[in-house]
């Protein structure tokens, strides 16, 4: 982040070793501008927890009503609607009319949590729809909950909020036990971090969509009819790939289907870049738009000859697209969620 | 056991104040010299001092006492002094107990009144085991005059080399095909840039012309019992393919071999190529060719051309495809592991591109591609060309948490500012930077060589590399200046890591193997970290070198200097004392049911049929190291362990409470 | 002396790794309850469950065994013998009615001396909490 701006998490933890933690976070700049991605954590030689140190301070900001306001905005949007899009809860299932789907209270195997943005963002909610189509081609015996679904709260978390998480977190649970819900699928991997990883007292299995997708095809019960004859490179999402591991079934997916050539970028994998839109990031504007990570990265899937650019996350494929919306680039290079491959190739 | 009248003694030390600050050391001894058998009830200011122990001597002798007991420090610290002191007045040495007033009472208690009674109680306890104690007799085993020494490279070569110049016979055991182990593939050795080869090879003929060593090359240790004095080890010869007798090391089989220039070479990490039959490196100890099975067609596949090529190659008929492993069997008196370490695999740091960019070498492959036996013969080129940027990164793999190694590796800092110095010496416009976390440059002469580094020119920035990337063919290096807070990008040709020393892969099987435990670092643990370096928890087992923990050549031949005269001592003597306070059976009370035998860790007793039908289980002394946990398994109450008999304990029970 | 309960404890160290712990406590001058009494053992599995009877039948109120942590017993792995003794230890005390909750088992090192000091200050004043053992005899 020392490139882009004057966030330096090192001296927000050598200041308060001497001084409250809430003079220094508030006197020094850019606690804002980390996405939370984690590289640094998972490299710290020292086992520093810098991203639960960056929500720490960050909550010390909530607490004393510190917030930029967008971030603010997106609070009591969660607060009021249970998503921070600012939309009213009724809505939340809008994107599925017309499909084929159940809800969860008719019962089902699995519980697909959609998540906020692709409930309600006109662009994510193709890749909501192509889910859904891909499991009941597969014969996925699956429920959503539909205007039932509340957030993760997993922004909020990053955003500082640990209260409102705690409280979503709970109701969330209350309700997957409800439906005794066992298996959880998600759209996000941020949804799928946070149910993973941060729901204390969970007794349910979390997949990424990508991983149920990916042991359809294994088992045969997904197969492809049509071709597309691209080259196609892989984002990973830092909350998929490097925060937790999740590389090859995203990959299997994309080569399984006929006529996709994988290519690697050069920062793949573990050694992925960040596309700016964790941690908050999608509510706070970048000030230095020159230097934005999801252009760097549009830059590198071109420089690898890739003519679509997939990723298998809501806020990766809104950064991304927007670089090449804003950059005139449509004509090069397409950015696409993988499970919108999918459906295209069934 | 005589049934003599028991007259005990019981001391109690004032420790100057230390013990009698808090508790009240009149009070104690009168209380106590109303106890049963106390014959007299002291107290001294000093018990440890000449006069405190010639008071002990005194009474024994002149009131005839038999069992001591002394109340001051923890046994730990001067139960082997009173010991002596007893021993010296005519009394069996286990006739002595001690009550721990100082470490577990007076110092960690303030109140005196709540001390003082629990000091009665501590005495109390040790008076009541006191009366209970019986006469050990000390016991020696014979220590066999052979040392095997386990693992070829410098430090196992040192060990092997003055156990042998004492008059000892080594069996030196090392599992690749030549001697010379990590020290013979590096280039020049910091700070005084002498070669390695040079000042290693010597050391290597030394070895195979020595008359007391015998060199078991290409072969590993499979087994061990036994114990000190007398190990009994079981070695697997690996089959070479090659008749030693008749190998004169010319290499035409090698020239001749189909897969010549195929394989990849181990010696040059990756970096040179080799043929089926080959000799690890020119000046391999023993200088004898040994077939890489695994890739040989022949005994793989069973065919290769009309004939083995190398077979029809070789003039001394030395090829041998018929040989079979031969299991060697050896007893020896003690031995020293030294098994060195393996190389931080830098794949398990991605950011670094380790495995994904051919310039991106690991420590260990820098110094095959400068040292002139390399596959460049010394030339720095790189992707065919001479780097003119060179980054080197420190820390790969050691004090990181994020893989597991929380340990520094004490070679790097080193061994980078030495490469450093070479890649100036040969190119001496090349750019060089180093990142670095912290210089540790803690050893003779070290300093002075990193300040000489420096002054050659090469740039030190204090801060890890987050990333490395591609930049057309060259790698961007991509860190902050945390001295700075400032961004730093360096495109660089080529980047070198300071790859660290991590445990074998096979270091538990090792362990298992010997008895010997492992550190939390994984290395083998030593038996105390300051006072025993190189011994470890079994007796007779010496450590030397990296398999103990990461350490540069200095300290690993003094440490194999170390555990080579550890081993000499017990077999200069040639017996050696064996644990006393060991279990015994009463056969009368046994009735064979094995459950000593499941429970023992080191095989010390056996099942014995005495009489047609009648198993009775006996435990070997010299193996029994006297934990006890027979004696609590045992279900019919048959196994007592000595010195720490049950009702020696029941009655410290009774007593204490 | 005070009014308060004041439990009788017994301690059973290992030589290796607990003892010597517990002399680290000392001569760092960690303070703790008197109320324990250590009895030297050369390993925790030596500790059989007749001395931990035999103590609760002589009046004591708690009993804490000590012993190396996995991995770093003398003896190997002495230590996990004497988890399992003391597991069925454990049960058998809690048939008898004494309660399981007076039997401890700690791995305490050579380097934790106030580790050493926060188990027995921690296992005093659970002891203490739990009052006297009813029915016991008077040693």
């Amino acid at each position: 982040m020392l490139r882009k701006s004057h966030f330096n998490i090192r001296k927000f933890i050598y200041d308060t070793f001497d001084k409250d933690a809430a003079k220094v976070v508030f006197e020094r700049e850019g606690i804002w501008d980390c996405t939370t991605c984690s590289a640094c954590l998972k490299k710290c030689p020292k086992g520093v927890d810098t991203t639960g140190i960056v929500m720490g301070l960050r909550g010390l900001m909530v607490e004393d009503g510190r917030i930029p306001p967008p971030i603010r905005d997106a609070l009591k949007s969660i607060a009021i609607h249970k998503n921070p899009w600012k939309i009213s809860a009724e809505e939340r299932s809008r994107w599925a009319e017309g499909l084929h789907v159940k809800n969860i209270s008719e019962g089902g195997d699995i519980l697909y949590y959609v998540g906020c943005t692709p409930a309600y963002d006109a662009r994510l909610q193709k890749v909501a729809r192509a889910i859904v189509e891909i499991l009941n081609r597969a014969g996925v015996d699956f429920g959503i909950l539909g205007n039932e679904e509340g957030c993760c709260g997993s922004e909020i978390r990053r955003m500082g909020d640990v209260w409102t998480f705690e409280y979503l977190a709970e109701e969330n649970i209350e309700i997957f036990k409800k439906y005794n819900v066992k298996k959880i699928v998600t759209t996000s991997p941020h949804c799928y971090n946070t149910f993973k990883n941060e729901y204390k007292g969970a007794e349910f299995e979390v997949q990424h969509y990508t991983e149920l997708i990916a042991s359809l095809i294994e088992e045969g019960r997904l197969s492809f009819t049509r071709q597309i004859d691209k080259t196609v490179t892989y984002h990973d999402p830092c909350f998929l790939g490097k925060q937790n591991g999740v590389f090859d079934p995203p990959r299997k997916v994309l080569t399984s289907i006929p006529g996709i050539k994988l290519v690697e970028m050069d920062r793949a994998r573990e050694r992925s870049l960040c596309c700016e839109g964790g941690g908050g990031r999608m509510w706070v504007e970048s000030e230095d738009s020159e230097d934005r990570l999801a252009k760097i990265r549009v830059g590198e899937a071109m420089d690898v000859g890739a003519q679509i650019l997939a990723t298998s996350c809501p806020f990766c494929l809104l950064t991304l697209e927007d670089v090449v919306k804003t950059g005139d680039l449509e004509e090069s290079i397409k950015v696409m969620d993988i499970a919108e491959l999918v459906k295209e190739a069934l | 056991m005589e049934t003599a009248e028991i007259r005990i003694g019981v001391y109690i030390c004032h420790c100057g104040i230390n013990i009698a600050s808090t508790v009240d050391v009149d009070s104690v001894r009168d209380s106590i010299s109303k106890l049963p058998n106390v014959i007299v009830s002291r107290d001294f200011k000093y018990m440890c001092s000449d006069p405190g122990q010639e008071l002990v001597i005194k009474d024994i002798k002149e009131k005839g006492l038999n069992r001591i007991v002394v109340a001051s420090c923890s046994p730990r610290m001067h139960e082997p002094t009173f010991r002596m002191t007893i021993q010296q007045a005519g009394l069996n040495p286990y006739c002595l107990e001690m009550a721990n007033i100082r470490e577990q009472c007076s110092w960690v208690h303030e109140d005196r009144e709540y001390a003082t009674e629990k000091a009665v109680k501590l005495v109390s306890a040790a008076v009541a085991k006191a009366s209970l104690l019986e006469p050990l007799e000390e016991k020696e085993v014979e220590v066999r005059p052979e040392a095997l020494v386990i693992g070829g490279g410098i430090a196992g070569i040192q060990a092997s080399l003055d156990i042998a110049d004492a008059g000892f016979k080594v069996y030196l055991v090392e599992r690749e095909p030549s001697i010379g182990g990590h020290m013979a593939q590096l280039d020049k050795t910091f700070p005084t840039l002498d070669c390695s080869a040079c000042i290693l090879t010597p050391r290597m003929v030394e070895v195979e012309r020595h008359p007391n060593i015998e060199l078991l090359s290409y072969s590993e240790v499979i087994d061990v019992s036994g114990y000190i004095g007398n190990f009994h080890v079981k070695v697997r010869k690996k089959p070479r393919y090659i008749k030693m007798d008749k190998c004169t090391g010319c290499g035409m089989c090698a020239e001749a071999c189909i897969m010549k220039g195929r394989i990849i070479s181990e010696f040059d990490v990756g970096m040179g190529k080799r043929s089926v039959p080959y000799i690890p490196f020119p000046y391999a100890v023993p200088s004898k060719y040994t077939m890489d099975s695994e890739n040989c067609l022949f005994i793989t596949k069973g065919k290769c051309g009309k004939s083995p090529a190398c077979k029809d190659a070789c003039s001394s008929d030395a090829v041998d495809f018929e040989q079979k492993e031969e299991i060697v069997e050896l007893d020896v008196g003690t031995i020293v592991v030294a098994t060195g370490f393996d190389l931080f695999d830098a794949k398990e740091k991605p950011e670094y591109g380790y495995g994904l960019y051919d310039n991106v070498l690991s420590g260990l492959e820098f110094e095959r591609l400068v040292s002139s036996s390399g596959p460049t013969q010394g030339k720095i080129i790189i992707g065919g060309k001479e780097p003119k940027n060179v980054v080197f990164v420190q820390c790969v793999g050691s004090r990181d948490k994020s893989v597991g190694n929380e340990y520094c590796s004490r070679v790097c800092c080193m061994y980078t500012a030495k490469q450093a110095h070479l890649v100036h010496e040969k190119l001496p416009d090349a750019k060089l930077t180093v990142f670095y976390m912290d210089i540790r440059a803690f050893g003779k002469g070290y300093e002075e060589f990193y300040d000489r580094v420096r002054e050659e020119g090469v740039r030190y920035i204090r801060g890890n590399v987050s990333e490395i990337i591609k930049k057309g063919d060259r790698l961007l290096v991509m860190a902050e200046d945390t001295l700075l807070g400032e961004p730093v990008d360096i495109e660089a040709d080529l980047v070198v890591l300071a790859t660290g020393i991590v445990p074998r892969r096979d270091v538990k099987e090792v362990a298992n193997l010997l008895k010997i435990s492992q550190s939390p670092d994984g290395f083998f643990l030593e038996g105390h970290p300051k006072m025993r370096p190189v011994d470890t928890a079994t007796d007779g087992i010496y450590l030397a070198g990296c398999a103990q923990g990461p350490k540069d050549i200095p300290d690993t031949v003094a440490q194999a200097k170390g555990a080579a005269s550890s081993a000499m001592t017990k077999m200069a003597r040639g017996k050696v004392k064996v644990e006393v306070t060991t279990a015994s059976v009463d056969t009368f009370v046994c009735r064979g049911c094995g459950r000593c035998v499941e429970v023992c860790e080191y095989g010390a007793p056996n099942l014995e049929e005495v009489e047609p039908g009648i198993l009775v289980s006996q435990i070997n002394d010299s193996i029994c190291k006297g934990c006890g946990a027979c004696s609590v398994a045992c279900p019919s109450g048959a196994i007592s362990m000595k010195h720490f008999k049950n009702e020696q304990i029941l009655s410290q029970i009774e007593a204490v409470i | 002396m005070s009014e308060e309960f004041e439990p009788n404890i017994v301690g059973f160290a290992c030589n290796w790794c607990s003892y010597a712990g517990a002399d680290l406590a000392g001569t760092s001058r960690m303070k703790y309850p008197p109320n324990i009494r250590i009895i030297r053992v050369m390993c925790s599995g030596r500790v059989s469950p007749a001395f931990i009877l035999k103590a609760f039948q002589m009046g004591a109120d708690g009993v804490l065994v000590t012993g190396c942590h996995p991995g770093d017993c003398h003896y190997i792995a002495g230590n996990l013998k004497c988890e399992k003794t003391m597991g069925t230890t454990r049960k058998l005390i809690d048939v008898l009615g004494i309660g399981e909750e007076r039997l401890r088992l700690e791995w305490v090192s050579a380097s934790e001396g106030s580790k050493f000091a926060d188990v027995v200050t921690d296992f005093t004043n659970r002891i203490r909490g739990l009052g006297p053992l009813s029915g016991k005899s008077q040693g």
